[in-house]
């Protein structure tokens, strides 16, 4: 289970950072170039805005010049405030240790009134003194941290010193609008749970309690704040799934989907709150074992179409994520209900026609003219290579041969690909299969389904093996004939690429086991350059071609 | 709200915190009795409050087979009272109760970590001992050597809480 919860961690990072970043620089483009065209009057103002209001960005604020004395205070504040953590740490026994606590307690209220007189009698020093309120909540932990020290209070309590530091400091980062203490606060909240967690194995209600009702409502403004306590957030509900706190991660994913439809513009909310019930979903699973929940998939439901709603298209993929752990989760619950033994083969095979299946969705989603469907190909087509990249290695398949079939995840994979026949069945009634391109994919759809019932039908590992590395290449070949039919550069490069990761990871599978290591290497790297120098030359030959065609 | 009551409320706030630590402890401190006990030590480091040694004590360790006992198992969690008596230098652990019976008799209270087969992992909030930056590794090496062992000089109040006042190196 770890092992699928660590995979599709890694394909939601990439995927979701992949589709984020590209889209964000694309904003960010029109939000500057929006202010240009207006300056050269190309647009008016008017036209600007509907621009920038189609798709629900702001216009960007002329940033001022970089404030200097904000930033050095700022510095100055965090080094004085760590070297005094610093040095109570030492533990100097040279000053007694009252007049250390009552010493440090006087400059903690001074840095404080300090920090409030340049703040807000003293015109013209604001930054100063917003930086001495910081440097206060700095020394308020020093003093706690001295006391402690003095007493020799537990280490395991040290949950209780974090929220004996955050607590008092919020009224600092509320009333005096400081964000750095805001930030301090909220990342002291995000450490007490951890520790309070780990040290009393306990779930800790009071935790989104705090975030929902104090720290985000105070941090409006705020985004790193706000990040800080949504990611905590996000960890305090991963904890659950370890921890099998059922009912908080429940609490903590409702708290954030209800805040996204309180604050509709912000979508980190509904991120958060569908990678949330995918923890939740976990916890279920880990508490209840044989019993699947069904209930995931009414929050995932709305999820799924407030994405669409809103145009949130990256939660696409955290919610086609959340579908997959679900149908494996269930699946385990009934293997465990049936004393079926997990069979690697069988679970891998599984989520390869899983990503067929999604990536026939958004082939159907793109003949019915419907929103997203290249998120669909993508994912489904990451997944199904992923996956059978996964079984091109006869390791991989030595380590499930000659095991029991596990049935559940068996019938599972028979359902998907009868649904997976009777879609395509009815796209080909429909006509939606008629060009080179279609052809292509639905080649490669076959070429992939029969290599999974190779695999599923438990055939001897050799097979196997052989099946997976066919299909791989099958789908680098209609890769690259697919990107020159399409004029799709980086389908083409795509391929090239996959056929370049075959013949290098085929070549490390048997060049490993020469005992003379040198020699695989320099001859390794020969290959590698030679099929770089290979690849690059074809690809730009190809690319120049189609420009041509162009 | 009014910014200058708030930076008064604060303050009062910090003042009444600070204090809460510092008096239950320091009253353990004054009006505690002395109690010594044996130990085995580690050195590890806390970011916030430096070097310390992690103490483990006699007491830390109950068979429930061995001393008195009023129930025959505890739950992990269970906060308990051992009832502690002095054997030449050091106090012992003689029962072990739910509850306080009576006033006149040393009781520590701790808490049960791990609970296995009448084997009791208790703890008394007295496990870490910060010391000088640099001296918990010093320390360590003097305990594991055979010339010398660790003592420790525990306050403990009527009430059953225990605050660390001295740890004694003693040659052997």
């Amino acid at each position: 289970m770890i092992f699928s919860l660590v995979f599709w961690l890694v394909v939601i990072y990439l995927i979701v950072r992949a589709f984020s970043s590209r889209r964000r620089r694309n904003y960010r483009w029109l939000q500057r170039e929006v202010p240009l065209w207006e300056q050269k009057n190309i647009i008016n103002p008017e036209q600007g805005n509907n621009i920038l209001g189609l798709y629900k960005l702001k216009r960007i604020e002329a940033k001022g010049k970089m404030d200097m004395v904000r930033v050095l205070t700022l510095i100055g504040a965090i080094f004085i405030g760590v070297g005094v953590i610093f040095f109570v740490a030492s533990n100097w026994q040279r000053i007694p240790a009252h007049t250390k606590t009552v010493l440090l307690m006087a400059v903690t209220i001074f840095t404080f009134y300090m920090g409030y007189f340049f703040s807000y009698e003293k015109k013209g020093f604001a930054s100063l003194g917003k930086s001495l309120l910081f440097l206060a909540s700095l020394f308020w932990g020093g003093t706690i941290a001295l006391i402690a020290q003095i007493y020799h209070l537990p280490t395991s309590g040290n949950w209780l010193i974090m929220l004996i530091w955050a607590f008092p400091i919020v009224p600092i980062a509320v009333f005096f609008d400081n964000e750095y203490v805001h930030i301090l606060a909220s990342a002291l909240f995000l450490i007490w749970n951890f520790l309070y967690t780990t040290h009393n194995n306990a779930a800790n209600y009071y935790y989104p309690l705090i975030i929902f009702l104090v720290m985000l409502p105070t941090a409006k403004n705020l985004i790193i704040s706000r990040r800080i306590n949504i990611s905590g957030l996000v960890i305090a509900s991963l904890y659950c799934c370890f921890y099998k706190y059922e009912w908080l991660a429940l609490l903590i994913s409702a708290g954030l989907l209800a805040y996204y439809l309180i604050q509709k513009e912000e979508f980190v909310y509904l991120y958060a709150s569908g990678l949330s019930f995918i923890f939740w979903t976990i916890t279920f699973f880990t508490v209840r074992e044989t019993l699947p929940n069904f209930f995931f998939l009414t929050p995932m439901a709305v999820i799924l179409y407030l994405s669409y709603k809103n145009n949130v298209r990256e939660n696409l993929v955290i919610c086609l994520v959340g579908l997959l752990v679900w149908l494996n989760l269930s699946l385990s619950s009934f293997s465990r209900l049936h004393g079926d033994k997990f069979n690697i083969i069988n679970f891998i095979v599984l989520q390869s026609l899983a990503g067929m299946a999604i990536y026939i969705a958004g082939i159907i989603s793109r003949n019915r003219g419907y929103l997203f469907f290249e998120i669909y190909k993508v994912f489904g087509y990451l997944v199904t290579f992923v996956c059978l990249y996964l079984l091109s290695f006869r390791g991989m398949l030595d380590a499930g041969a000659g095991e029991i079939v596990n049935n559940a995840y068996f019938i599972g994979c028979l359902l998907l690909i009868a649904v997976m026949a009777l879609l395509v069945i009815d796209e080909t009634i429909k006509g939606h299969f008629k060009n080179k391109a279609a052809y292509l994919e639905l080649a490669a759809l076959f070429a992939a389904l029969a290599g999974n019932l190779i695999l599923l039908s438990n055939a001897s590992v050799g097979i196997g093996t052989l099946a997976a590395n066919a299909v791989l290449v099958v789908f680098a070949i209609i890769n690259i004939f697919l990107g020159v039919e399409l004029k799709a550069s980086s389908v083409f490069t795509a391929g090239t690429g996959i056929f370049a990761l075959f013949i290098i990871t085929r070549y490390i599978d048997v060049g490993w086991r020469l005992k003379e290591k040198s020699l695989f290497f320099i001859v390794g790297g020969l290959v590698i350059l030679s099929l770089g120098v290979f690849l690059e030359k074809q690809r730009r030959r190809v690319i120049e071609r189609m420009r041509q065609n162009e | 709200m009014n910014k200058k009551i708030i930076l008064l409320l604060v303050i009062l706030l910090w003042i009444i915190l600070a204090l809460a630590m510092i008096i239950p402890n320091q009253s353990i401190l004054s009006r505690g009795r002395a109690v010594v006990l044996e130990t085995v030590p580690v050195d590890p480091r806390d970011l916030l409050r430096g070097d310390y040694v992690v103490l483990r004590y006699k007491i830390s360790s109950l068979d429930l087979s061995r001393i008195k006992s009023e129930k025959a198992d505890y739950r992990r969690g269970e906060v308990i009272y051992v009832r502690l008596e002095p054997k030449g230098r050091f106090w012992e652990a003689a029962a072990v109760q739910s509850k306080k019976t009576a006033d006149n008799v040393t009781y520590i209270k701790g808490r049960v970590r791990q609970s296995y087969n009448k084997q009791l992992r208790v703890v008394y909030g007295i496990e870490s001992y910060f010391v000088p930056e640099g001296e918990g590794k010093e320390l360590e090496r003097s305990m594991l050597g055979s010339k010398s062992s660790v003592n420790v000089e525990v306050m403990v109040d009527s009430s059953g809480n225990a605050l660390i006042k001295k740890v004694h190196l003693d040659k052997r």
